[in-house]
């Protein structure tokens, strides 16, 4: 038995291989517009960017199934229309009117109109979205006057601002006809994507390659210029490198070669590094506080573990270059809201030393002063490194800190259910508006088991009255006045350090046109990427 | 003629005793020779190997003295393996005596629990431990020898099993001795040689279990091991593959020298035997 079941395992991997052989996986122009093949590291299980707003789904998703409108470099409010042509938001905030794009047609033929994004933001958005539910909090309904006109009604004023900045992010429309009155969580269109987009849904194989066709009808003419994407999955980081110099696959997005090996593949022909496409993908390093520790209440203890780190050890060494020294909540990227004038912790450990003696923790005999835990996200390899690295920037200052070792689960539930940490690191995604995923982080009343989110029993009610008030007011100057007080507060109350933030790197064969044209490039729809020859 | 020096005079024997003799003398000597976490961060990063003479061995990725982690890594290396070994050998050898002597009932139920023990790869066995019950030295050490004592349990039985019928052990039966004093005391002391024989084995697939646990990153994250700066070289291996050779020629090394001291004591044992009238 044993030998049968492995000879039908060899046929099986073999007709495996015979299907890529067939498929051609070589990297080649085929027909006019050509396959581009880029490399997947994931497999997300539910594919619906409607219901997952992340970007491991937007990487595949977002050329079929399209936002309201994406975000750009030069379009105004830095934003370019996609299924909504134009937008506005009334003076008290409490409706928001989108005109939506003539003459768009589903994969399946049938025409788009208002109720389906009507449909998307009632049904998915707001009850479902990871993001959504936050944005549209307050939706109360959409009303749709006709066909192409949708009205969004809310319960209490919301910022327009807000929904503007999370329009790219949140607003993934998904066809009312196949999703109505079915049980949205398990529907097969989830997996099968049908949607407006440039591209259609092809095919799928689980651990090989997920393939994507283009739209004859989509409604931009001449786009899309591509006549396929295959997303060969290589789960393996040292594999998309090789690929990629062998001249199997086209790209590597999202940092799938190591920045280590960049200074080397950089330099090899054909072969392009690109660090713009990543501008509204910001993440952030930041040590979260659990503020239940006696020790880490006191003010005087974060601010010496904040003197204590080496921002630009951080990110010469760790992320190699590729990354900035953060000041505060909001990254320096994020033009609208970044706010510079807050305290500044420089690298200075006399300094942390002092103030631990100050706050009385002084060194015991073994030269330590207290113990902690410290628990590192195991997401990037840059997280990991950075927990070894303040483990060590920790005990310069007395501090004895002990790594635990988990998996993301594992990591997911100490940190954001169980509040079994003292410090840890994570890398919270900055999102175009601080209000989607920044306040969160240092909001106090937050149940416990919300990922990404202030855990660490913090709790200031001037910060709390800020972001509240920030979250009706609607007028966008005194909003961004209020984020500025927030960022000055955070930065002096430290309920979390913010150490560095980053942008992902693309590599490319020098083929590949129009990478990293928008500042969501990755997860954009794909539609003026071409092939040259 | 003693065991030792026999061992000594076999050429593989030899080898095998100065390779693991160095190996034991720097683990001793790790905190000597480079005081301090070894994991600190001492230099430039990335330094090559024979470039700085204050990093014979270069530096990895955050700047840490290579040449302090692999010898602060050998510590954690035999400890494991030793330590593995140890428990599994004393666990094999007593479940084992037990179920030779007793016979009956309680041997068939000690031997089914072993065999349930023998037919889950060791690997997997310290892989699962180790990822639920967390990444710490006792449980890797633990793991490992839940993994491993299933071995000498079959080994140890079967020895008690020949030794059984031998006439001194009916002339201890008739003296009206316990069976448990006649177990413990007559029959373990003359089935322990070949059992010792296999702990060498076991020390080495321990010293490699703990490197794969460490490599696939299920090992202790404050302390160093071979394991885990292999899996943290791997990262660079296009760039700086030295950060990945140096601890598996250290691994490579450790475990040959573990191995040609387990045959030489092998060979001296079954001389040993001959001998005997």
């Amino acid at each position: 038995m044993p030998v049968l079941l492995s000879r039908r395992l060899l046929l099986q991997s073999s007709a495996a291989f015979a299907t890529l052989a067939t498929l051609g996986f070589r990297a080649q122009a085929q027909g006019t517009g050509g396959r581009l093949i880029v490399a997947a590291d994931s497999e997300p299980k539910n594919l619906n960017p409607a219901i997952v707003a992340s970007n491991g789904v937007f990487f595949i998703a977002s050329k079929v199934i399209e936002p309201l409108a994406e975000a750009s470099f030069t379009g105004e409010d830095r934003l370019e229309p996609r299924l909504a042509t134009g937008w506005k938001g009334s003076a008290d905030g409490l409706s928001a009117t989108f005109t939506l794009r003539e003459g768009v047609k589903w994969h399946d033929g049938k025409p788009f109109t208002s109720a389906d994004v009507a449909f998307s933001a009632m049904n998915i958005w707001k009850p479902l979205q990871n993001l959504g539910r936050i944005v549209f909090a307050n939706l109360s309904n959409v009303e749709t006057p006709d066909e192409k006109t949708a009205i969004f009604r809310f319960s209490k004023p919301t910022p327009f601002q807000l929904i503007r900045n999370a329009l790219p992010v949140v607003t993934s429309v998904v066809p009312k006809h196949l999703y109505e009155g079915t049980d949205i969580a398990a529907n097969p269109a989830n997996n099968t994507l049908i949607g407006t987009g440039p591209f259609k849904f092809a095919e799928y194989k689980p651990g090989e390659y997920y393939r994507l066709e283009r739209n004859a009808d989509y409604w931009s003419e001449d786009q899309p210029k591509l006549d396929e994407i295959v997303y060969r999955v290589l789960p393996d980081r040292a594999g998309a490198g090789t690929a990629l110099e062998a001249e199997e696959i086209h790209l590597a997005a999202f940092s799938a070669v190591p920045l280590t090996d960049l200074a080397r593949i950089g330099k090899e022909p054909g072969i392009q590094i690109i660090s713009a496409g990543y501008e509204a993908l910001t993440y952030q390093l930041v040590v979260e506080i659990n503020h239940r520790r006696k020790e880490l209440a006191d003010l005087r203890v974060r601010q010496a573990i904040a003197h204590a780190i080496d921002k630009d050890f951080v990110v010469r060494t760790i992320f190699l270059g590729f990354a900035e020294p953060s000041t505060g909540p909001v990254p320096h990227n994020s033009t609208e809201f970044y706010f510079s004038d807050v305290p500044d912790y420089e690298f200075d450990v006399d300094k942390a030393n002092a103030l631990l003696d100050e706050a009385g923790y002084t060194r015991g005999s073994n030269g330590t002063r207290f113990s902690l835990k410290l628990l590192a996200a195991p997401y990037f390899n840059e997280t990991r490194q950075f927990g070894d690295y303040l483990r060590q920037a920790l005990a310069a200052i007395g501090i004895d800190a002990e790594l635990a070792n988990n998996d993301s689960a594992a990591h997911q539930k100490a940190v954001y259910t169980d509040h079994a940490f003292d410090l840890a690191v994570a890398p919270p995604v900055f999102r175009g508006d601080p209000a989607i995923s920044t306040t969160i982080l240092v909001q106090s009343g937050i149940p416990a088991g919300v990922p990404f989110s202030n855990q660490g029993g913090y709790a200031n009610p001037e910060l709390d009255a800020i972001i509240t008030k920030a979250s009706e007011t609607v007028d966008g100057k005194a909003r961004i006045d209020l984020y500025n007080d927030f960022q000055r507060l955070v930065a002096e109350d430290l309920p979390l350090i913010n150490v560095a933030e980053w942008g992902f790197i693309t590599v490319a064969r020098d083929t590949v046109l129009n990478v990293g044209d928008n500042p969501r490039w990755a997860v954009s729809n794909w539609a003026d990427t071409a092939l040259k020859g | 003629m003693s065991l030792f020096a026999r061992l000594a005079a076999a050429p593989g024997g030899r080898a095998g005793l100065t390779i693991l003799g160095l190996m034991a003398f720097i683990a001793f000597a790790a905190p000597a020779l480079f005081p301090g976490d070894p994991l600190r961060i001492a230099g430039p990063a990335l330094l090559p190997p024979f470039s700085s003479s204050e990093f014979p061995l270069g530096t990895d990725r955050l700047g840490r003295d290579v040449l302090a982690c692999l010898v602060h890594g050998a510590q954690i290396s035999l400890l494991v393996g030793l330590a593995a070994a140890a428990a599994a050998i004393f666990v094999g050898m007593v479940v084992g005596a037990l179920a030779g002597f007793a016979g009956g009932l309680v041997e068939e139920a000690l031997m089914r629990v072993v065999e349930t023990f023998q037919i889950v790869p060791g690997f997997l066995m310290a892989l699962a431990f180790a990822s639920v019950l967390g990444a710490s030295l006792p449980i890797i050490i633990l793991a490992i020898a839940l993994a491993a004592w299933a071995e000498p349990a079959r080994l140890t039985r079967a020895q008690v099993l020949a030794i059984r019928e031998q006439d001194y052990i009916a002339a201890a039966r008739a003296l009206g001795m316990h069976p448990l004093e006649i177990a413990f005391k007559e029959i373990l002391p003359n089935a322990l040689a070949p059992v010792l024989a296999l702990s060498s084995v076991i020390v080495a697939g321990a010293i490699l279990t703990e490197a794969a646990l460490s490599f696939l990153g299920l090992g202790d994250p404050n302390v160093v091991t071979w394991g885990s700066m292999i899996a943290e070289g791997r990262n660079v291996i296009r760039s700086a593959p030295f950060l990945s050779i140096l601890p598996g020629l250290a691994l490579v090394v450790t475990v040959l020298g573990v191995y040609l001291f387990s045959e030489g004591l092998a060979d001296t044992l079954r001389q040993n035997g001959e001998e005997r009238p």
